[in-house]
């Protein structure tokens, strides 16, 4: 209510600087088709052929585990630098620089969590065609053909995938623009244009101008002599326009360096299926994109986006895994400059099936790095050695988060606390957006609406909950506001191209943007969450990045400008890392605060390869439509197969007034997803789960409150994702990868191995096909306890109050099934344990326990991971850790066999005692139910049925 | 004294707790009475009574574990001596967050030890309900004035709305009695015009030889004396072909048949035949062409105008009064006819308004009119006109909407809830805006309490 005015501003920049109108959907033409990208329109005109790179062979070398050889592009006799590892683990990498750059290419730090280890590798054979090298193992080989330069990775007789194969790699070296037409021409093909240009414009002012055929004749007529007639054509593509300067609407794009860009191909022979690339709204399987644009890999804030669509989101994760039912591999390509991706299925020489994925970047080098698995997990394991796994999260940030933009003031925030227990629903965060601030002034609190922060922090804290404020990283130039004027004096802020402070518009007006590539900058950053700097923040304040594409309204599609300067680096070669560092800098402050004790949370809209581990994603301002509640499975599934497992999308949807329906629908869809928080655009009525009605009041309570039965087993799977790497919510194909049937499901998946989740993501739903995997297997429905076999299309009849979820046969979940007002307050309540028996009779569990938001699991050794086994009608609990602790009071109350028979007898052992259990049968639905154990949940024990 | 009634309290609550099932209330006890086994309240099961809160689910109505949070769908008894009772879920037994003022919903072993405070508690509630029932009763004595008031002034309305019937009614005879006259008058001046516009014709049919002689006649006696003498012949009557020139006196005697005057008979013998033939004279004015306006010559018709006139412009005076007197008479009506409660009440506060300023906004409610806002700029924006009661269906009157203001960016018009509650003076109290554009208003006023809220407080008084 107090910022009308405000949000009228605000309202009339959206509409100039995203230009969007009433319109519904994006406005796609604020952003680039790879035809208006200068660099990729001239990548993608180069079309297959044979590569005009050649390997020479007489200057390879080979230490250990490093081999060196240059690589000569024979049309203009530059030649590159291409590096091979063999790394530990399975994977090889492969890099490709100039030789002798005039000045050094941009190499992506701070993705890596370690120099990835190595393995020696040796020469097998050598000829003057190409070099064998043993990858060791079985019998993998690598194949370096030397003219036209290829490289094919062999596992016996099989290629498993081949390197420029199409003859796409190309690698614009930077060249110096030349100031005369007098200039004696060398083999520098791409600094032809400069030199035409430069006849007709000022070295001081150069623009582009049109091409002026007589002198580009002239010019090409004396190169021409010394060229032959591939050279020609390349020169002639080449010579191109957006070489030294683009523009698009109404920015122009200064180069200065000129072309930089690189690109390259790969072959998969056998694979139908490829997956990843984050953050699209398409499908989870990658669509071929001949004939429209490529996959784009650029950090935006689209307004509105549109589903199944290959177009840049506010996230980028260069990473793609192939599978077919023998092989899954991964291909993670180390760039952060804007990066195109061509996926191309179909067939291959030999006519079986095979892919094509051809990535463009605008600079930097080639840093790829090839994944060959051979199995699901073990492309997990092979990325997160290289880039680290999801952080630990909280317990509670598991839970149920509640937001909105915004809730206006204190009173507001303690109406909603009170509303959520006047109708018994549980949640932990209420979060607030922009609006809390003094003006769009991070790190502080509007006057009037929030003057008692610690109060409210406090309130908030008695109930065991926790809050979560919005900071973003653009900075309201403000000579009064102390956080600028930090930033400015220290000269942390962004340069623009001609050295000044680079401003641009967003939520607060003229805004700053901190280098967050500077690690001075991010440790001052992270200094500012300190609970002396960041006044009126408790412990229970955690963070939320927002914008940190970094979002500017008045920029060249809505991001930053590319001649931006980050010191040495354009804005250009580091866009696409801005936003991890941002999240990384924001974790490490909440870390700090704690003295390294607690940790951290911090919701990031903006990511890169590494960003799982500094907190979670959300996919965005998606829109109340059923389309982006069935899209955020496929979004949240790619992003979990290239490691950021913390996932989730706007419950309710951000734009737009859901329908009751599918309100309901999608916190029942949201419930089993990972990040789960309901937001709401400012536009929008208020949609607290009480606002429709008794009935999907308790509807929308009754989902919530099965996400906090399972947050055990959530908890359980975010151990296992941050010690391993392996994703929680996991497409199908992940655990049954021989099953064909399941590679390109995209509306049902997995939580870990053991739940199979489909949601109701239909309106109006009254049954859906749901598909069980597993050859042998079974599956139990959830809420029923019913039986169901694997490998069988299931029909499901659906309610309103139906979420289909079924439990694997041969799995144990524990849960707690008190369920209270905060994820806090059920930390010592007792588990029940849900045994799920496999055709056989067997099935086994994992319980993990630890004080749920310190790091003494890591540090102390403080905590309890048991594994719990059933097995000839015994079910055991046995240390899975014994040199960790973990003091708990918890215990286990119930204990619930699904497929069980009924026996005589049940007794417990226990610290060397015998008891005997109560228990019940149900015939009907095969279930017996032990009745109160009555064990410790961190000591050994054993359950006997007889 | 005071001490020693804590001390049996605290010593009766020690003996009732040795044998009391936690979690409960008296009127449950029963179904706690037997100690050897216990039937689930629902009757669904039977169990050994040690099964009684042993923090395990056995009933499905949750009746076996009133005292701990074992069952999803069990409630907590707090006693809260000194303070009211009521439920809990159980859920928030043993969750560390003191529910209960007495404490007994936790088991004090948490991280939180939890105080008795109802005691406290039920002081503050008491002395708050009994100041809340000093302004319901303040209140209800000043509703009872505004009522008596509204009665008066309600009164006052119809009376006034009688009296400007009345006038209203005068005015409408006033007017039928005008514009009979109007009509009369302008009767009179269509015959003297259609007389004229006759007489013209006669003229003409003169020259067409039509006119009968005593139009003739009539035309050319200008000042209307019943004889046409030399004079009125040379002013009228022009010579054939010669009309540049005047007629002398001597072809007038000639014209006249030698007299110097003649009257119509004669005039049809002499003058008349020579004006029939056409051949040596004409009328002048047949030359000249026919005047601009009969009317205008005719001073008949001039007066009968005039008079017309004027009777319009009284007209025109008694419709503005009636018009004004009509208007308010709707006003009146309307207002007369909007729902003002049972016993109008809310009648004296139409007409007034009500301004709150929140942060650098000036918010106004003029009850059954509009809400408006007004920023720092001076600009003001309606946030509703008045819509309906939209209260309870017990109560209708506690809420009243207002609609149809400024439309919202990309959005629906705003709109403004007001919420009325008890107080002794009138007043706006609070604005908020939960969702964007949708106001909620609460408004202080006597008129808004109730003598139902007095059984609430009664109730509630411990």
């Amino acid at each position: 209510m107090a910022s009308f005015i405000e949000r009228v501003c605000l309202h009339l920049l959206l509409v100039l600087s995203v230009s969007q109108s009433i319109t519904q959907a994006v406005d796609r033409s604020n952003f680039k088709t790879c035809e208006q990208s200068a660099f990729c329109s001239r990548q993608r005109s180069l079309k297959p052929g044979q590569s005009s790179y050649r390997a020479l062979l007489d200057t390879l070398e080979l230490s250990n585990s490093r081999l060196t050889l240059q690589l000569l592009n024979n049309n203009n006799k530059v030649r590159l630098l291409l590096e091979l590892y063999r790394l530990q683990g399975n994977m090889t990498r492969v890099k490709i620089n100039e030789l002798k750059p005039i000045k050094p290419r941009y190499e992506v730090p701070d993705v890596l969590i370690t120099d990835p280890p190595t393995e020696p590798m040796s020469v097998m054979a050598q000829d003057e065609h190409g070099v064998v090298l043993s990858l060791g193992g079985e019998n993998r080989r690598l194949f370096v053909n030397a003219q036209p330069f290829r490289l094919d990775i062999m596992e016996g007789p099989k290629v498993l995938l081949t390197m420029n194969s199409r003859g796409l790699l190309a690698f614009e070296h930077l060249r110096i623009r030349k100031d005369t037409i007098s200039h004696k021409i060398t083999s520098t093909v791409g600094s032809m244009w400069d030199k035409i240009k430069n006849v007709f414009s000022s070295s001081k002012d150069q623009t582009d101008t049109e091409e002026d055929g007589k002198t580009e004749d002239m010019e090409k007529n004396n190169e021409d002599e010394a060229s032959d007639g591939a050279e020609e054509k390349k020169e002639k593509e080449a010579d191109q326009p957006g070489m030294w300067e683009e523009t698009f609407k109404s920015h122009s794009d200064s180069k200065p360096n000129g072309p930089s860009s690189i690109s390259l191909d790969f072959s998969l022979p056998g694979v139908e299926h490829v997956y990843g690339l984050p953050e699209h709204a398409d499908s989870l399987r990658l669509r071929n994109t001949d004939g429209g644009d490529p996959y784009r890999l650029y950090n935006l804030d689209v307004f509105q986006y549109e589903l199944s669509n290959p177009m840049a989101l506010y996230g980028a994760v260069p990473v793609l895994i192939s599978h077919n039912t023998r092989r899954t591999m991964g291909l993670f390509w180390l760039n952060a400059a804007e990066t195109w991706v061509d996926v191309s299925y179909g067939q291959g020489s030999d006519e079986a099936s095979q892919t094509n994925v051809r990535w463009m970047s605008e600079s930097g080098i080639i840093d790829v790095f090839i994944m060959m698995g051979p199995q699901p997990a073990d492309v997990f394991t092979q990325y997160a050695s290289l880039t680290g796994t999801q952080s630990f999260p909280p317990l509670s940030t598991l839970a149920y988060h509640q937001s909105r933009w915004n809730y206006n003031d204190q009173e507001d925030v303690s109406t909603v606390d009170q509303g959520f227990d006047e109708h018994d629903i549980p949640y932990d965060f209420i979060w607030l957006d922009i609006e809390h601030t003094d003006g769009k002034r991070y790190f502080t609190w509007d006057k009037n609406n929030f003057p008692q922060p610690k109060e409210m922090l406090q309130n908030l804290m008695n109930k065991r909950r926790k809050m979560v404020t919005i900071v973003d990283p653009h900075i309201k130039v403000d000579s009064s506001y102390k956080i600028h004027n930090e930033i400015r004096s220290r000269g942390y802020y962004v340069k623009n191209k001609d050295g000044g402070d680079y401003e641009g518009w967003c939520w607060p007006g003229n805004a700053g943007y901190p280098d967050f590539t500077n690690p001075e900058m991010r440790s001052w950053w992270a200094s500012m969450f300190a609970y002396d700097q960041y006044e009126g923040s408790m412990k229970n304040l955690y963070t939320w990045n927002d914008m940190n594409e970094p979002s500017v309204f008045n920029g060249p599609e809505v991001t930053m400008h590319k001649d931006a300067l980050h010191g040495q680096w354009e804005h250009r070669d580091v866009h696409n890392i801005y936003g991890l560092y941002v999240q990384m800098a924001t974790a490490e402050g909440l870390m700090q605060r704690s003295g390294g004790m607690e940790r951290p949370f911090v919701l990031a809209r903006a990511f890169f390869a590494g960003s799982q581990r500094y907190g979670a994603v959300w996919t965005g301002d998606n829109a109340a439509e059923w389309g982006h509640l069935k899209a955020s499975i496929p979004m949240c599934l790619s992003l979990g197969l290239v490691g950021i497992s913390f996932c989730g999308a706007d419950v309710g949807g951000f734009f737009k007034t859901p329908s009751a329906e599918l309100l309901v629908r999608w916190y029942q869809a949201g419930a089993y997803q990972p990040f789960f928080r309901a937001h709401a655009h400012m536009d929008t009525p208020r949609r607290e789960p009480w606002l429709f009605g008794p009935d999907n009041t308790a509807l929308i309570r009754e989902a919530i409150r099965q996400r906090y039965t399972l947050l055990p087993y959530w908890y359980q799977q975010f151990y296992h994702a941050h010690r391993t790497g392996q994703p929680v919510m996991r497409p199908l194909w992940v655990e049954y990868p021989e099953e064909i049937a399941t590679f390109s499901i995209d509306d049902e998946y997995l939580i870990g191995r053991d739940l199979l989740v489909h949601p109701v993501t239909d309106e109006g739903s009254t049954g859906l096909m749901a598909y069980l995997p597993g050859n042998g297997e079974v599956w139990y429905d959830v809420h029923t306890f019913q039986r169901h076999d694997g490998a069988q299309n299931l029909h499901i009849g659906v309610t309103m109050s139906t979420i289909p979820v079924f439990q694997r046969g041969g799995s144990i979940i524990c849960r707690k099934n008190r369920v209270r007002r905060s994820s806090s307050c059920m930390e010592n309540d007792p588990y029940t344990l849900y045994v799920a028996l496999d055709p056989l009779g067997n099935a086994e569990g994992e319980l993990y326990i630890d004080d749920g938001h310190t790091f003494k699991y890591e540090t102390d050794k403080q905590f309890i991971h048991r594994r719990l086994s059933f097995t000839s009608n015994t079910l055991s609990s046995s240390d899975l850790s014994p040199d960790t602790s973990f003091p708990t009071v918890s215990w286990v109350e119930k204990v619930v066999i699904l497929g069980a028979q009924k026996p005589s007898a049940v007794t417990l052992t226990s610290d060397g005692r015998e008891t005997s259990v109560e228990f019940e049968f149900d015939p009907d639905t095969a279930v017996l139910t032990l009745r109160k154990p009555d064990v410790k949940a961190a000591v050994n024990w054993t359950l006997q049925l007889h | 004294m005071h001490c020693h009634i804590v001390i049996t309290v605290v010593f009766w609550s020690i003996c009732v707790d040795s044998q009391k099932i936690r979690g409960i209330s008296l009127s449950y006890k029963r179904f706690y009475r037997e100690r050897q086994s216990f039937l689930c309240i629902d009757g669904s099961k039977l169990m050994s009574f040690d099964h009684v809160n042993d923090d395990y689910c056995d009933c499905s109505d949750g009746s076996d574990e009133p005292g701990t949070a074992a069952c999803p769908n069990g409630r907590f008894y707090c006693t809260n001596l000194g303070y009211r009772p009521h439920y809990i879920p159980s859920s928030r037994v043993n969750d560390g967050i003191c529910d209960c003022c007495d404490a007994s919903d936790e088991d004090n072993n948490s991280h939180t030890p939890c105080r008795n405070t109802c005691r406290n508690l039920g002081q503050r509630e008491r002395a708050d309900v009994q100041s809340q029932m000093r302004t319901l009763d303040e209140g209800l004595r000043l509703k009872q004035q505004i009522i008596q008031e509204s009665v008066l002034i309600w009164q006052e309305k119809q009376a006034q709305l009688l009296d400007l019937q009345r006038v209203a009614d005068d005015l409408q005879t006033q007017l039928d009695n005008l514009r009979q006259q109007e009509a009369k008058k302008n009767e009179e001046v269509e015959k003297l015009r259609e007389a004229e516009l006759e007489a013209r014709e006669t003229a003409e049919n003169n020259q067409n030889r039509t006119k009968s002689p005593l139009n003739i006649f009539q035309e050319l006696d200008s000042n209307r004396d019943g004889s046409i003498t030399l004079d009125e012949v040379q002013a009228k009557l022009i010579p054939i072909p010669d009309e540049g020139r005047g007629l002398s006196e001597d072809e007038a005697v000639v014209l006249l048949g030698g007299a110097h005057q003649v009257d119509l008979s004669r005039f049809e013998e002499t003058l008349w035949t020579s004006l029939k033939m056409g051949d040596r004279v004409m009328i002048k004015e047949r030359l000249r062409g026919v005047p601009s306006s009969v009317a205008e010559d005719d001073t008949y018709i001039k007066a009968a105008m005039s008079a017309a006139e004027k009777v319009a412009a009284d007209m025109k005076k008694v419709e503005d009064s009636y018009e004004t007197v009509y208007m308010e008479i709707r006003d009146l009506r309307e207002k007369l006819a909007t729902d003002y409660g049972e016993h109008r009440e809310f009648l004296l506060l139409h007409n007034q308004c009500f301004q709150l300023k929140v942060n650098e906004y000036i918010y106004e409610l003029c009850p059954f009119n509009q809400v408006t806002q007004t920023g720092t700029s001076g600009a003001e924006m309606s946030l509703g006109k008045w819509g309906s009661w939209t209260g309870t269906p017990e109560n209708r009157y506690c809420q009243m909407k207002y609609e149809g203001g400024e439309p919202c960016w990309q959005g629906p018009s705003r709109n403004t809830v007001v919420r009325l509650i008890c107080g002794t003076e009138t007043a706006l109290r609070s604005v908020k805006e939960p969702s964007k554009c949708q106001y909620v208003m609460e408004l202080q006023t006597p008129v808004a309490c109730q003598q139902a809220q007095r059984k609430q407080g009664v109730h509630s008084e411990l």
